[in-house]
Formats: C-alpha cells, structure tokens, sequence
C-alpha cells in the first residue's frame, strides 16, 4: 500500500507499480482532457525573439465555456453573471488551464521513471503542494464522471463488485485518502 | 462616491476534503488555523463563505487562485457593504 513519507523538508512517496501505473494514466488522461485546442509549438517557449512575438497573441474574442462538465469543474465560473462570467474567462482561462497542466505534467515527470522501468519503488524528492493540488484536480474530475454526492459512498458500497463504477469509486476513495495522507504530512 | 468593494465566495462543494480546504485557506490567504477552520465550517454547514473582500481586481486574483487550488469560487459586489 502506498504512502507519503517526509523527512525534514522533503517529500517522496512509495508507491507499487500498479499504483503507479492507475496514477500515471489518470493523469494522463486529464493532460489529454485540459489539451483541447492546444496545439503544439514549433518554438522554443524559453526563447527571447520568442518571448518576444508572443506578446502579439492578443486575448481570444471569445472563450465559450467548456462543454465537458469535469473541465466546467476545473474551470469554473468566477460570476454568477454570464456576461462577466465571459470577459473574465477570455482573459484568464488560458492562464488557469496551463497552470493545472503544468501541476499534471510535474506529476506525470516524476511517475514516468517507475512507470518505465516497471518497477515499484519510492518517487524520491516530489513537490508536494504540486502532488496535492494534483491529486485535488484528479479526484474533482472523477468526482464529475461518478456524480458524487453526500450519500455517494452507501451507494457506491453496495453495488456489486462486477460493476465497474465500483471499481472507479474505489479509486477515486483511494486519492482522497492518499491526498489526506499528504496533508497530515504537511500540517504536522 | 467609491466603489463598493468586492467579496470572493467560495461554495461547497461533496468533494474537496475539509481539510484540504481548511489548508489552501491558510496557504492563500494567511489565516490562522483557528480562523480557516472557522471559514472552511462556515462553507461547508452555510453552503457558502465569505473569504476575502476588496477591489474587483483583488477579488478576481483571488478567485484565479482559489481555482489554481480547484476550490469552488466567484466574486461578487458586496450588496451588504
């Protein structure tokens, strides 16, 4: 069974390669979700003539809000109001999308080495305000797909086990207790 | 005459753990313990909180960041004010 450890300052996390490998494909798939319209750069972002040119991006006339509702989740709103709900989105959305993109792939970096080699083993030296954020972000996603609620975790104990949702539910239960694990670590 | 100021909301939601909530409080904004749990109870027995106040432009820095964290957030004008 997983778990964080911390000695000092730093972070790092044991983990089995099972657990690795449900880890590494959720995040995965969230990338592949937050991706949408993101298209890939033939520049090198760190370049200063770059750097530069981008500056000649100008805001997006528009940018509707997103039809998925786990990205409608990750990206909310910040008015109730349409209209500023809209001018807020168009300035902002990108910025909120990179970030968790970048907390993902942070994650997906450091998992990518044990994933590889198939081999458990322990994440040595991980960011674990990035892991918690990352962790938050996977299981409000999963959240949306099983449509938690208060009453999710009866309902969800008494499916059969042959039900597949079952199995999802088990895994999002396991990130909760996994990221509570991590706060106990960073609290104490 | 001034602005009103501006509020950040923040809604409960069945996901975000009490404690996770009670730490992004205090990570965001510097609250003490006592006072983010205060909060994080208000948000979660309410179904809202109030959780900072000031201009548009800080409340809609705060929301950005509260979103960074995947906690549920809007801002609103303070009709209470």
């Amino acid at each position: 069974m997983s778990e964080f450890i911390r000695e000092g300052d730093i972070y790092s996390l044991d983990l089995t390669i099972d657990e690795a490998h449900i880890l590494i494909n959720l995040v995965e798939q969230l990338l592949e979700l937050l991706g949408e319209g993101d298209f890939h750069h033939h520049y090198d972002e760190n370049d200063p003539f770059a750097q530069l040119m981008s500056q000649l991006k100008a805001a997006p006339e528009e940018i509707a809000p997103p039809e998925d509702p786990v990205l409608m989740r990750l990206l909310p709103n910040a008015y109730a109001d349409p209209e500023a709900a809209a001018d807020f989105r168009r300035f902002t959305e990108p910025t909120l999308r990179g970030n968790k993109q970048r907390t993902l792939r942070a994650v997906r970096e450091s998992l990518s080495e044990m994933v590889d080699l198939e081999q458990a083993g322990i994440v040595d030296d991980i960011d674990a305000e990035l892991w918690l954020m990352a962790i938050n972000d996977l299981r409000l996603a999963l959240s949306v797909r099983l449509d938690i609620n208060e009453e999710s975790h009866d309902v969800f104990e008494s499916l059969p086990d042959s039900d597949p949702q079952k199995s999802i539910y088990a895994v999002y239960f396991w990130l909760g207790w996994l990221q509570e694990s991590l706060l106990e670590l960073l609290t104490q | 005459m001034f602005d009103k100021p501006w509020i950040t909301i923040v809604w409960d939601d069945p996901v975000n753990l009490m404690s996770y909530v009670t730490f992004v409080f205090i990570k965001l904004f510097g609250f003490s313990k006592e006072k983010a749990h205060e909060l994080m109870m208000q948000v979660h027995t309410n179904g809202r909180a109030v959780v900072s106040s000031g201009t548009r432009e800080e409340m809609e820095r705060d929301v950005q960041r509260l979103h960074d964290h995947g906690l549920w957030a809007t801002l609103a004008r303070d009709d209470q004010g």
